[in-house]
């Protein structure tokens, strides 16, 4: 889940850190390029471990700031294929479902990836909300959310910055009906984690808690 | 930027806790002195709420030492420690064709279970069984109500002195 990364940078500090020690300028520097940013290939930046090298320091004409080389070490979150996680359900539509860990949000799971026989459907308990229910062999297996659910990873993408935005498909009438579908369109995400939980043991923590006929079944479907 | 080594060494759950604390992260509410960004909190608080909350360095060493026997890949020993699951069934999506290399009859499951059970703490959050959890939260509740009654007369019989 959590990983180290070693980096190279050419880091600009600006003269007015000059009071600082210099590992703390760089360090702060540091922090603020690269905390809760996702690279590409790499993950998403959670803390500075450590500073190897600091190379440099020098100072290019009309800038008045040192610029220096430094290697460091990064921890990052990339979870690999195949890892399992918990986590929270963060929302749940008609494509699936949208995890939570709390730090980290873009993780989904689309519907091809619960398990068969999932259905979205009005819960009449709670007022017709919608919910996806896995129906095992007539057991009804609710997926609320806010429930807290294992999941596995199944791949990861680091889409490109979009350059353009996409494009209103009808530009003659600007006024009509054009604001709805803007805001469905779903902000940038960076690291889009897609997750899989049809598999045995996977799912909402209160399906496998052991409280009786759900686990059974399990055990039922791993003999076969 | 250049990338020198994109994986320099996995850490654990429990590794990365300890060096959000050592940094000076912790639960009390004097958060904003400690030298620690807004989201690193975020993940000191979703790792206090893992199994990892109360690991030590020496269990875990202790379990990849006792683990050796079960024949797991790194990744699948790094997963292990990190969801502490204590039932075969939580063991089971995490290891790659558990059913070939563990067993059919799921005894070593419930033996490795056992032996996760028995190296790591038990997290505050999470009791051991099934029914302990269950009697924690009715006692829970139970307690909670109880202050709430006792909490509001008080309050109101102080209000009343003011006036």
């Amino acid at each position: 889940m959590f990983y180290l990364s070693r980096i190279e940078h050419t880091l600009r500090v600006p003269p007015s850190l000059l009071h600082l020690p210099i590992l703390d300028a760089i360090k702060g520097e540091l922090e603020k390029l690269f905390l809760d940013k996702v690279v590409a290939n790499l993950g998403l930046c959670i803390s500075v471990y450590d500073i190897r090298s600091v190379d440099g320091g020098f100072i290019f004409p009309s800038d008045g700031a040192a610029t220096y080389k430094v290697v460091f070490t990064l921890i990052v979150f990339r979870p690999y294929v195949g890892e399992v996680i918990i986590g929270k359900v963060k929302e749940s539509d008609e494509n699936g479902l949208r995890i939570s860990l709390g730090f980290f949000e873009d993780i989904h799971v689309p519907v091809h990836l619960l398990p068969s026989k999932s259905e979205f459907t009005p819960d009449p308990n709670n007022g017709g909300k919608l919910r996806w229910v896995w129906d095992y062999e007539g057991v009804p297996c609710d997926i609320y959310e806010t429930d807290e659910i294992r999941f596995r990873i199944h791949s990861i993408e680091y889409p490109a910055i979009p350059v353009e935005q996409p494009k209103e498909r009808d530009s003659k009438f600007p006024m009509e009906e054009k604001p709805k579908e803007n805001i469905n369109v779903k902000a940038f995400a960076p690291m889009i984690v897609t997750a899989t939980i049809d598999h045995d043991g996977l799912g909402p923590l209160s399906w496998w808690d052991g409280s009786g006929d759900v686990e059974e079944e399990a055990e039922a479907e791993e003999d076969s | 930027m250049k990338i020198l080594e994109a994986n320099a060494g996995p850490l654990t759950n429990f590794e990365v806790l300890d060096f959000l604390r050592s940094k000076g992260a912790a639960k009390d509410p004097t958060r904003v002195l400690a030298k620690v960004a807004p989201s690193e909190y975020k993940i000191y608080d979703y790792l206090n709420q893992t199994p990892a909350c109360n690991q030590t360095r020496e269990a875990i060493i202790e379990f990849v030492e006792r683990s050796k026997e079960y024949d797991l890949a790194k990744a699948e020993i790094l997963n292990i420690i990190n969801l502490r699951p204590i039932a075969p069934v939580e063991i089971f999506p995490i290891i790659e064709s558990c059913d070939a290399r563990m067993g059919d009859d799921g005894e070593r499951m419930q033996e490795l279970a056992l032996m996760v059970e028995q190296v790591f703490p038990t997290p505050q959050n999470q009791p051991t069984s099934e029914v302990a959890r269950k009697e924690g939260k009715e006692t829970e509740t139970i307690e909670e109500q109880a202050g709430d009654v006792n909490e509001e007369p008080m309050e109101t019989t102080s209000t009343h002195f003011e006036n």
